[in-house]
C-alpha cells in the first residue's frame, strides 16, 4: 500500500519525524480547508515537487495510485450528479454542463469532485514522502513520545518484520500444494478461493508454532527484564526542524485566513 | 554436602519433570554439571530431551512451559525456580533452532541491539557490544542490512550474535547447524571455540554432527528418553563405535574402520582411530606396501542404455534482476538412475529441481520429461510424473486424518474408490504409517510427518521422484530409515535426485553425482569419479568423504582402488593384512 522506507540521504530524509508528521498533518488539513480545487491543485503540485526531488521510484508511486483511479473517475460522477446547484456561490458554477435522464450534471458538483480527488492524492503523497523517508523505529518512537505503550509499539514493529517471511512461507506452501497436484488459483471464482484452503491451513498452523518460538525467543532475550529500554537512535529536532515546523504552523493559519475571507470556494 | 558452584558453571538436579497434560514424564532424575569455560556437546536421538534440557537451564522450563516439575536447576550461581527467565537471559544465553523466529528487528543492527536494549544498557554500551559481537560472528558491516534479505546462515550467525550482545557466562545453543551446508556448520563451530578460547563464556551445544563434536567439544553428554546415558570426553565414546551406534549416534568414519580391525583382533579399544592421522599412521607402521589386486581404477560412468527420463537443453534461468541462477544446462537423466545433486547453499540445485516439475520455468531453454517438453504442462498436470518432496512436511499438511492427507492428490484423477483406497494404504504401508490413517497429522512426530508428506508424493505414482534434503536435521536412525526407503524406490526402478550436503549418502546410494557450483555443472559422474576430483570439489568447497581422503593418501603405498564407502576401503585394507599374515 506505501512505499517502503529506503535509506538516503536527501534532505526529507535528514528531517525529524514530528517535522514530517506535521508537515502531513498541515497538508491534509488545508486540503479540506478550501473547497476549490485551485488551491488543492498547486498543494499537489509542490507534494509533487517534494516527492520527486527525494528520489521516489516512479513505479511504487505508479502502484499506488493505479487502484484508486477508477474511485476518483466515480467521485467525480456522483459529485457532478447528485450537488445540487444551490450549493453553490458563484453563478458560473451553478451552470449544468449537460444532463443525463433529467439529472443535472453541474459545473461545480464537477470542480468539488476534483477537489475530493486532489485530497486524496494529497493524503497518498504526503504519507508516501513519510514512509519513505523515515525509518520505522522513528515512527515507533513517536507513537512512544505520544505515550502509546511500549508494547503496543513492538507488536507493530514484529509485525512489519514478519511481513515479508510469510510471504516466503506462502510461497513455499503454494509451491508444495502445487507439487502434490493442488490447482491454485486456477478454475472459477469459487473453485479458485476453495483451493487457497489448502495455503491458508498450513499456514495458520505454522505462524501459531512461530508465534509460540517468538514467545520463547522474547524472554530469551530479556523482554520485559527492566522497567524502561533503551533506544538507541534517539530521535531529535534539530534547528531546521524548529524553522520548518514554524513555517508548517504560519501555513496553516494563512490558509485559515485566505479561507475567512471567502477566498477558495465554489 | 555443600557445594560452592562458580559463576558461569551449570548444575542440573532434576527428580522429575513432566508437562503439563502430558501423561509420562519427559525427565526422571537428571543430572549434570558443566564447569565455566567448558565446551559441552548435547548429543541423542531426536526426542531424546535435548531441547527440553536447554529450556531449563534458563528456566523457560518451569516459568513459559508449565509441568510438574522437582528438583534444582542452577545457571551461574542462580536458582532457575527463583528468577525470572528475562532475568536469567542477561547471564545465560539461549539460541533455539529456527533463526526465524528470534529475529525481532527490520535491520541487522536494530535486532542485535534489541536484547541489550531490552536490559536498558546504555546507549554508548549497546553500540560498543553490537559491533563487537557482529564482529564475533563474522556479520562486521552488515549493521544497515534489512534482516530479511540475509541467507539462511547468515540468519543463523545473527541469531547467536543478538544473544552474544547481552553478554552471557554461559551460551546454550540447540542444533544451530542442523540447516546449515557443511561450510556453515563448520563456521559456526570454529566460531564458537573461538569464543571459548577468548574468554569465559562456557557453551552448551546440541547437534548431530560427529566431526564436529569430536573435534570442539570438551566433553560429550547423551540423553536418550529423558535420561543422561552417558558422558565423557568425545574419542572415548567415538572409539566405542557399537556403543555410538546403539545410542544412535553416527560414529566417524575412521572409526569404523578401526573398529573393524579391532574385532579383528589387530587393534585394542583404546587404539581405534578416532581422526585420519592416527589411522595414516597405522598403514604406516603395518602396511608397507599394497599388493592388493586393482580392481578397475575409476571405473568408467557406465552409460546407461535406458531411455531418457529427464533432459534439459540450454536451460537458463534469472530470478527478477538478478543474476543468472542456472546458465546453459544440458542435462540428461536416465530411466532408474539415482542421481545426487550436492554443491553450496545458492548454487542452483533446487532451483534446476524445481524446472523439473513446473514450480519455475526457464528462462530460456526446454525440460524435456520422458521426452515431453514440458512448458505447456502445469505443475498440477506434471505431479502425476515427477514427485517433489519438500524439506519441511508442515508446509503441506491440512486435513483432519493422514488417510485424508493422503488422498488430496487423488481426488482430482477420477479414480474409483476401490482403486483409490488400495492406493493410498500401499503408499502408507510402504512408508510404515499403516497404523496411524486415522491420526490427527500434527499429532505425529516431526519424523512421522516427514513420512506423511512423503506418503501424500508417492500416491500419485510418480515414476521420477526428486526430494529436497530428505535428512536435513534428522537424527541418524532416521537418515537410515529414509535412504532405506529412497533405496527400495530405487531398486523398484524409479528415477530419483536428491538434493543434499551430507556427502556420505551422496557416496553411498547415488550412482551418479552432480556438482553445482555459481548455477553451472562444474561436475558428473559416478561417485568413484566425482569424489576424487579433490581439486575441483575444494573450488566448490565441498569436502569428499573421509574414506576418499584416506584411499588418496594410500597411494604411496601402491594402493589403487577408489572407494567412496567406508566398507570398501575396510574390505582392501583387511583383504592387504590378511595377505600379509598368510605370507609371514
Amino acid at each position: 500500500m506505501l512505499i517502503e522506507y529506503y535509506p538516503s540521504e536527501s534532505y526529507v530524509h535528514k528531517l525529524d519525524v514530528r517535522t514530517k508528521a506535521l508537515g502531513f498533518l498541515v497538508f491534509t488539513i488545508i486540503s479540506f480547508v478550501f473547497l476549490s480545487p485551485v488551491i488543492n491543485l498547486l498543494i499537489v503540485l509542490c507534494a509533487c515537487v517534494i516527492l520527486f526531488t527525494i528520489g521516489t521510484p516512479s513505479t511504487g508511486i505508479k502502484k499506488i495510485i493505479k487502484p484508486l483511479l477508477p474511485i476518483f473517475i466515480l467521485m467525480l460522477l456522483i459529485t457532478g450528479f447528485t450537488y445540487p446547484a444551490s450549493n453553490f456561490i458563484s453563478e458560473e458554477n451553478q451552470r449544468t454542463l449537460f444532463s443525463l435522464w433529467s439529472i443535472p450534471f453541474t459545473l461545480g458538483g464537477f470542480l468539488y469532485g476534483i477537489t475530493l480527488v486532489l485530497r486524496i492524492l494529497i493524503m497518498v503523497i504526503t504519507s508516501t514522502i513519510v514512509t519513505y523517508t523515515t525509518p520505522i523505529e522513528d515512527i515507533l518512537q513517536l507513537l512512544k513520545k505520544i505515550k502509546i505503550p511500549h508494547q503496543f509499539a513492538f507488536i507493530i514493529a514484529t509485525g512489519i518484520r514478519f511481513i515479508p517471511t510469510m510471504q516466503k512461507k506462502s510461497e513455499m506452501i503454494q509451491e508444495a500444494q502445487k507439487a502434490r497436484g493442488a490447482e491454485i488459483g486456477t478454475g472459477g471464482f469459487i473453485k479458485s478461493i476453495g483451493s487457497y484452503i489448502t495455503v491458508l491451513i498450513p499456514l495458520i498452523v505454522d505462524s501459531l508454532r512461530m508465534s509460540d518460538n517468538l514467545a520463547i525467543a522474547m524472554l530469551n532475550r530479556g523482554f520485559g527484564a527492566m522497567k524502561t529500554t533503551t533506544d538507541l537512535n534517539e530521535i531529535k529536532m534539530r534547528g531546521r526542524d524548529y524553522l520548518i515546523c514554524f513555517g508548517e504552523v504560519i501555513l496553516i493559519a494563512f490558509a485559515f485566513w485566505l479561507r475567512s475571507k471567502n477566498i477558495g470556494v465554489l | 554436602m555443600f557445594e560452592v558452584l562458580e559463576r558461569g558453571s551449570l548444575k542440573v538436579d532434576l527428580l522429575r519433570f513432566k508437562y503439563k497434560n502430558c501423561l509420562t514424564d519427559i525427565f526422571s532424575s537428571l543430572n549434570f554439571k558443566i564447569e565455566k569455560g567448558e565446551f559441552i556437546g548435547l548429543m541423542g536421538r531426536t526426542g531424546a530431551g535435548k531441547t527440553t534440557t536447554m529450556m531449563l537451564l534458563n528456566g523457560l522450563i518451569p516459568h513459559f512451559l508449565e509441568g510438574d516439575f522437582e528438583g534444582n536447576v542452577i545457571a551461574n550461581t542462580m536458582n532457575t525456580q527463583r528468577y525470572r527467565v528475562q532475568t536469567m537471559a542477561r547471564f545465560i544465553g539461549l539460541v533455539l533452532q529456527d533463526p526465524e523466529t528470534q529475529i525481532f528487528g527490520i535491520t541487522v543492527e536494530q535486532d542485535v541491539a534489541f536484547g541489550p536494549s531490552n536490559l536498558a544498557f546504555e546507549k554508548e554500551k549497546i553500540r560498543k557490544v553490537v559491533g563487537k559481537s557482529l564482529k564475533a560472528v563474522g556479520l562486521e558491516g552488515y549493521e544497515k542490512r534489512m534482516t530479511s534479505e540475509l541467507s539462511g546462515g547468515e540468519k543463523q550467525r545473527l541469531a547467536i550474535a543478538g544473544v552474544l550482545a547481552m553478554e552471557p557466562e554461559i551460551l546454550v545453543l540447540d542444533e544451530p547447524t542442523s540447516e546449515l551446508d557443511p561450510a556453515g556448520k563448520e563456521e559456526i563451530y570454529k566460531l564458537l571455540s573461538g569464543l571459548k578460547k577468548k574468554g569465559d563464556v562456557t557453551i552448551l551445544i546440541s547437534g548431530h554432527d560427529t566431526e564436529e563434536m569430536l573435534e570442539y567439544a570438551d566433553r560429550i553428554i547423551v540423553l536418550d528418553n529423558g535420561q543422561k546415558i552417558w558422558e565423557g570426553r568425545p574419542t572415548v565414546l567415538f572409539k566405542n563405535v557399537v556403543l555410538t551406534k546403539k545410542i544412535g549416534i553416527r560414529p566417524p568414519e575412521v572409526a569404523e574402520i578401526g573398529n573393524c580391525l579391532k574385532e579383528c583382533g589387530l587393534l585394542d579399544q583404546d587404539s581405534v582411530f578416532t581422526n585420519r592421522n592416527e589411522f595414516l599412521q597405522f598403514t604406516k607402521n603395518n602396511l608397507s606396501s599394497f599388493k592388493t589386486s586393482d580392481n578397475g581404477s575409476g571405473k568408467g560412468h557406465s552409460v546407461s542404455n535406458d531411455s531418457i527420463a529427464i533432459e534439459t537443453k540450454d536451460l537458463s534461468f534469472n530470478y527478477q534482476q538478478k543474476k543468472s541462477a542456472l546458465n546453459e544446462l544440458n542435462i540428461k537423466i536416465h530411466k532408474g538412475e539415482f542421481v545426487a545433486l550436492i554443491g553450496k547453499n545458492g548454487a542452483g540445485k533446487t532451483t534446476f529441481s524445481k524446472q523439473l516439475n513446473g514450480l519455475l520455468r526457464p528462462t530460456k531453454g526446454t525440460v524435456f520429461i520422458n521426452g515431453n517438453d514440458i512448458s505447456q504442462l502445469t505443475t498440477a498436470q506434471l505431479s502425476k510424473e515427477v514427485g517433489y518432496v519438500f524439506q519441511n512436511p508442515d508446509h503441506q499438511i491440512f486435513s483432519a486424518t493422514v488417510y485424508e492427507e493422503v488422498e488430496f492428490g487423488l481426488k482430482k484423477m477420477n479414480l474409483s474408490e476401490k482403486i483409490r483406497s488400495t492406493r493410498i494404504n500401499s503408499a502408507l504401508e510402504f512408508v510404515g504409517l499403516e497404523k496411524f490413517t486415522k491420526r490427527h497429522p500434527f499429532t505425529l512426530g516431526k519424523g512421522e510427518r516427514q513420512k506423511l508428506a512423503f506418503a501424500t508424493v508417492l500416491v500419485m505414482e510418480p515414476k521420477i521422484l526428486i526430494i529436497d534434503e530428505p535428512t536435513t536435521g534428522q537424527d541418524w536412525d532416521g537418515t537410515n530409515k529414509m535412504m532405506r526407503m529412497l533405496d527400495k524406490l530405487h531398486m523398484k526402478g524409479h528415477t530419483i535426485l536428491m538434493i543434499t550436503h551430507n556427502m556420505i549418502l551422496a557416496a553411498e546410494y547415488a550412482d551418479r553425482v552432480i556438482v553445482f557450483s555459481n548455477s553451472k555443472v562444474l561436475l558428473d559422474g559416478p561417485p568413484e569419479k566425482v569424489f576424487y576430483e579433490s581439486e575441483i570439489l575444494k573450488s566448490a568447497s565441498i569436502t569428499a568423504p573421509d574414506c576418499v581422503i584416506l584411499a588418496a593418501e594410500l597411494r604411496d603405498t601402491g594402493y589403487k582402488n577408489y572407494p567412496v564407502t567406508i566398507n570398501k576401503l575396510q574390505n582392501d585394507l583387511l583383504e592387504q593384512l590378511a595377505w600379509k599374515g598368510n605370507v609371514n
